[in-house]
């Protein structure tokens, strides 16, 4: 009674294992890379850099659950025993607090030379290329159009505004960026602010813009992909570039950033994968995608829906110092979380 | 002789897969710049209110979770293992669809319904659609959305238990009383343990659960751990944060020890594998129409959701070419852990079951503190033994994801071979033994194709289960060797949502397959004279 049922479990364990093994195939040289930008996004981009070197790319990839820190949690506990060559990082700061563990290696890489110096790691722990813009989503039946994020704070929209959870992702940046910028004082103050005007917390940037578009709430603070994405999708949503006036603090830029691992087990195909990613093709490549990332290098094409980077007034900031602020504020961000809105 | 040391072995096994990650991340929680500390888990005590609140909610959460999805999930089970009503397999398979997507694609199809400009939305006056959509992201949403995945848990337990139950008995009481007196008072008691169990399951998963309240935005306590992990960068707190569901998981596996021991003993007498099937009569339709409604509510409806957002066949196409590989790798490492976890589970279920060492209890222990874990927690603990030099073999190698699930659901396939185990007399390997069969021959011979429905069934739980994990693959997944869920899961962030359903719908294909597979063998078995 019990063989058959028996032989076919094993066999269809064999069988299932032997289509797996086949799958990897060839001795061709392989970079490891992890990342922390949407799969959907930079897989095209790795798919391209395999057919045009043979160097065959295996990655691990990030999810929303993680709020995409998880590839880099991943680097912190292999530290001892490196699995990865490169990690493209969706934000400088996760490459800075790597540089700080001691995970990244440096690395100049020749295709980095017409990228801004404030935008890569003066010692080439990080590179950054390939920016996303911190923008304001607003519903189209909103009424009027908020222009600054001291909107936030406006009794004009109490109840009425959504932001990703701030203990994660590009919306920790951008408050840390604020800390540094305005000082611990005026920054506390505006969270405050943000609470007693009855501001709602979603899980993350995506959930916002959904959340927009679906008229849930009339804005919120996001990065410009997702707001690109929506409007391809022909939902009722405007983007606002936040802060545009003379004394305004501009918009807030959020560049990718390609880091070498410490003690990465292929550092040369490491380092090729590393000038691709830095090319102005690959950044002209991000722009056209859905990604709508907006080039660092001069003279790329920018996303047809966003203005060019310099038609845009841009918040100046140093990445180190917002990393640094980043982890001391963190313990005041649970509290703002967990006090409830 | 040959008996203890291979239910050693077995025991030594969990405890290397299972136990020894869990020591490594606990060593770390102990051990603050070199010496013996304290400090991470005074930081936990010592924070302030906001930690009940979140504890309370996923209490809360997780009662309700287990309390409804076991008082819909038994009288399902009953009314689809054990009545004559119409389509009974074919229900049973649709209930068991949601089990086997991960809940927080569930959530997300749920949203394209319930949502202000969701399916239902669109259709109701907009002042109900906003009162659905403000009580959908909260604690009744993420209820409602666990109650779908979780309670075909309890639906296929109370099926599988049914048949441990004597029909002697039922028969007996047939004399005396109807169909609805005896389910109370006969059949659903000698079930107790396995619907305890039931509810015990689906308890310890929904507290275990973040995808789903993350995204309808229900502040629960594992945010805590993934916060520490995400937001802090720190190991320790986060394995730490974790202590708090382990403590909850002990007691409750103290209190469920008294019960099972009781009734359990009642539920071994029982040597047949018949299940006496009730004839519904004129409640047959009605019946019928009620089930079938649930299952238009609770299963068709998001499923179908899915479905409309994949109408397409060029979509098909498409996520073949972008997940083929992941399609097949999910396949490979379920059906190894599978097998891996039936050969396991039929050792330690059997240790269990008849007791033969004196640590019998330690293994349950183990197997449902590691079930209770968070998997990011395995996960980290995974990469702490394992991610050397000398083990690199291993940990860079999809090994890794099924020691993994191998520690995560070794409770399931062994529970359900003690389960198995139970209705098969003692006596019939008592005079295997006389005769002179050893104890290898005697599990082949007579144990291993008594229990052969019970294996199968393990097979099939450590399939699903592997097969859907996200939060052990997501952690430690070899570089290149994604599988299904995780790739789901990676391409839900701004990926076309056509081509996440399709993906979802696929998973939800290669789960069926081997259900389908031995459901089709059971009715080829029992057409057999």
């Amino acid at each position: 009674m019990l063989k058959w049922p028996v032989l076919a479990a094993a066999a269809f364990a064999v069988i299932a294992f032997a289509v797996w093994r086949l799958l990897p195939g060839g001795q061709s040289p392989t970079v490891v890379v992890y990342v922390s930008h949407d799969q959907v996004f930079s897989e095209p981009i790795l798919k391209d850099f395999e057919n045009e070197t043979g160097i065959k790319v295996r990655a691990v990839y990030d999810t929303e659950e993680t709020k995409s820190t998880g590839t880099m949690n991943r680097l912190i506990a292999e530290k001892n025993n490196p699995q990865a060559d490169v990690y493209w990082a969706n934000e400088p700061i996760r490459a800075e607090v790597l540089r700080q563990q001691g995970i990244a290696a440096p690395y100049i890489s020749p295709n980095a030379e017409g990228i801004a110096g404030s935008f890569k790691d003066p010692n080439g722990y990080w590179t950054g290329f390939a920016a996303r813009a911190r923008v304001l989503i607003v519903n189209k039946n909103a009424g009027a159009k908020p222009d600054s994020l001291l909107a936030y704070a406006d009794p004009q929209w109490r109840g009425k505004t959504v932001i990703a959870n701030p203990l994660f992702g590009t919306t920790t940046t951008e408050i840390a960026a604020l800390f540094v910028l305005w000082g611990d004082e005026r920054a506390q103050a505006f969270m405050s602010a943000l609470k007693a005007n009855g501001i709602k917390l979603s899980p993350s940037n995506g959930d916002s813009a959904d959340l927009v578009a679906a008229g849930e709430f009339a804005f919120s603070l996001v990065d410009s992909d997702d707001v690109v994405s929506r409007m391809r999708q022909h939902q009722p949503i405007d983007l606002v570039y936040p802060d545009q006036g003379a004394d305004g603090l501009g918009c807030f830029l959020v560049p990718n950033a390609v880091v070498l691992i410490a003690q990465a087990p292929h550092p040369d195909v490491g380092k090729k994968l590393i000038d691709y990613l830095l090319s102005k093709e690959t950044e002209a490549k991000l722009a056209r995608s859905d990604a709508a990332q907006i080039p660092l290098h001069s003279g790329v094409d920018g996303p047809p829906k966003l203005l060019p980077i310099d038609k845009v007034k841009t918040t100046q900031v140093n990445y180190t110092e917002i990393a640094a602020k980043l982890q001391a504020i963190q313990p005041f961000l649970k509290r703002w979380v967990e006090s409830g809105s | 002789m040959t008996e203890r040391l291979i239910l050693i072995l077995a025991t030594l096994v969990l405890a290397l897969i299972g136990l020894l990650p869990v020591a490594a991340m606990l060593k770390e929680t102990l051990i603050a710049d070199g010496s013996f500390s304290l400090d991470a888990y005074r930081a936990l005590l010592a924070s302030d209110g906001q930690f009940a609140v979140l504890v309370g909610h996923s209490l809360q959460l997780s009662f309700l979770t287990a309390v409804i999805s076991t008082l819909i999930g038994v009288p399902l089970g009953v009314l689809l293992g054990k009545t004559d009503l119409p389509l009974r397999g074919a229900l049973t398979l649709l209930f068991t669809a949601p089990l086997l997507v991960p809940s927080y694609v569930l959530a997300v199809a749920w949203f394209s319904i319930l949502g202000r400009t969701g399916l239902l939305g669109r259709v109701l006056p907009d002042a109900w659609s906003q009162e659905i959509s403000s009580a959908f992201f909260g604690l009744f949403g993420c209820t409602f959305v666990l109650v779908t995945a979780f309670m075909p848990i309890a639906m296929l337990l109370t099926i599988a238990f049914l048949r441990t139950v004597n029909p002697r008995l039922e028969n007996a009481g047939r004399l005396v009383s109807g169909w609805p007196r005896i389910l109370l008072r006969i059949t659903l008691p000698l079930m107790a343990p396995a619907i305890v169990f039931a509810a015990v399951l689906t308890f310890l998963l929904s507290l275990g659960e973040i995808g789903v309240p993350m995204y309808l935005r229900f502040p629960v306590y594992p945010v805590e751990t993934l916060t520490q992990f995400a937001a802090f960068y720190d190991f320790r707190a986060a394995t730490v944060a974790a202590a708090p569901l382990l403590l909850v998981t002990l007691i409750i596996l103290g209190f469920q020890t008294g019960l099972h021991k009781r009734v359990l003993e009642l539920g071994r007498r029982t040597p047949n594998g018949q299940v006496v099937v009730v004839a519904l009569g004129p409640w047959r339709l009605p019946l019928f129409l009620l089930v079938l409604a649930l299952a238009i509510v609770v299963v068709a409806t998001p499923l179908g959701a899915l479905v409309v957002q994949s109408s397409s066949l060029e979509i098909y196409k498409v996520a073949l070419f972008r997940a083929g590989d992941s399609v097949l790798r999910s396949l490979a490492f379920a059906a190894t852990s599978a097998t891996l976890l039936a050969v396991l589970g039929f050792f330690l279920g059997y240790l269990s079951e008849r007791r033969t060492l004196p640590i019998w209890w330690a293994n349950e222990w183990l197997a449902l503190l590691l079930l209770a874990l968070p998997g990011s927690v395995i996960g980290i603990g995974l990469i702490s033994l394992w991610n050397t030099k000398a083990t690199s073999f291993i940990y860079a190698s999809p090994a890794i994801l099924v020691l993994g699930y191998v520690a995560q659901y070794a409770i399931l396939p062994m529970r359900v071979v003690a389960a198995s185990l139970g209705t098969i007399p003692r006596s019939l390997e008592q005079a295997a033994r006389l005769s002179g069969a050893g104890w290898f021959m005697t599990l082949r011979e007579i144990v291993a194709p008594l229990a052969g429905r019970g294996l199968i069934a393990a097979w099939l739980i450590g399939y699903v289960f592997s097969l859907r994990d996200i939060a052990i693959s997501m952690v430690v997944y070899p570089p290149g060797s994604d599988t299904l869920p995780i790739r789901i899961l990676t391409l839900m962030a701004n990926g076309a949502p056509s081509l996440v359903a399709v993906l979802c719908i696929i998973l939800i294909a290669i789960t069926l397959l081997p259900l389908g597979v031995a459901g089709l063998w059971l009715k080829v078995g029992a057409k057999r004279p």
